[in-house]
């Protein structure tokens, strides 16, 4: 039982999708592309989940960044009054 | 010598006069200081992700330029005080950028992925089509006209 719980808690491993796809650029400027990377509220998601590799997630997160300081992507999708 | 992007919203209530005079203001900022502009592509109105400065659409317009570091400082002063600028980012995408090897921007604005090849033979066949056109309007009309048409277009 305990076996077999644990084997669920590992998930297939993930493969990088920007070491796996090199055209792919990751780019501020392309909002439709890192929308893949935050969640619905507008956060980022983390690396254990999308699975990127720790070079290309630090790119993502200042693509997003950079993206979210020009008004291209939500700093946060609840909107203040 | 090195590589800057500054992509920036101008109001979306700003008219067509308004963009030319914060294009050449902009343009001139960098002309000025020894910069040289290699694109200024705008890409149109977008809707903000949040709205800045009570807007929630923005006409935003990117520059591609060549200079030395108080180009940018210099471009951001006059961002901030122009009003007709809700915001601005600047990204340097390279440190040493050889001067000669960087074409101002004329005909074709280069975009960086298409820089390689594409747009400049196209550049180089618009003069000619018009050419052609003025010669003999009958014959090389169709597939030509077109072309510069569309050339025209990106260009605008």
């Amino acid at each position: 039982m305990t076996y077999n719980r644990r084997r669920r808690a590992f998930p297939r491993r993930k493969v990088c999708r920007f070491c796996a796809d090199s055209k792919l650029k990751i780019d501020y400027k392309d909002s439709k592309q890192l929308k893949y990377f935050i969640t619905e509220r507008g956060k980022i998601i983390p690396r254990r989940i999308s699975g990127n590799c720790a070079r290309h997630q630090r790119q993502v997160t200042m693509a997003v960044k950079r993206a979210r300081h020009i008004a291209l992507m939500p700093y946060t999708t609840i909107q203040p009054h | 010598m090195r590589q800057y992007e500054t992509l920036f919203i101008v109001t979306p209530d700003s008219s067509e006069e308004d963009l030319k005079a914060v294009a050449t203001k902009i343009k001139g900022v960098v002309t000025g200081m020894n910069g040289i502009v290699t694109s200024y592509d705008e890409q149109g109105r977008k809707k903000l992700a949040y709205s800045v400065k009570k807007q929630n659409k923005g006409y935003y317009v990117l520059m591609d330029y060549v200079g030395s570091a108080d180009i940018v400082s210099e471009i951001e002063r006059n961002m901030r005080l122009d009003d007709r600028v809700l915001k601005y980012l600047t990204v340097k995408l390279a440190d040493q950028v050889d001067p000669e090897s960087i074409e101002p921007e004329k005909s074709e604005p280069p975009e960086e992925a298409e820089a390689a090849g594409a747009p400049e033979p196209e550049a180089t066949e618009v003069p000619k089509s018009e050419a052609a056109e003025a010669l003999e309007p009958g014959e090389a009309e169709s597939p030509e006209v077109q072309e510069s048409e569309e050339s025209e277009k990106k260009e605008s």
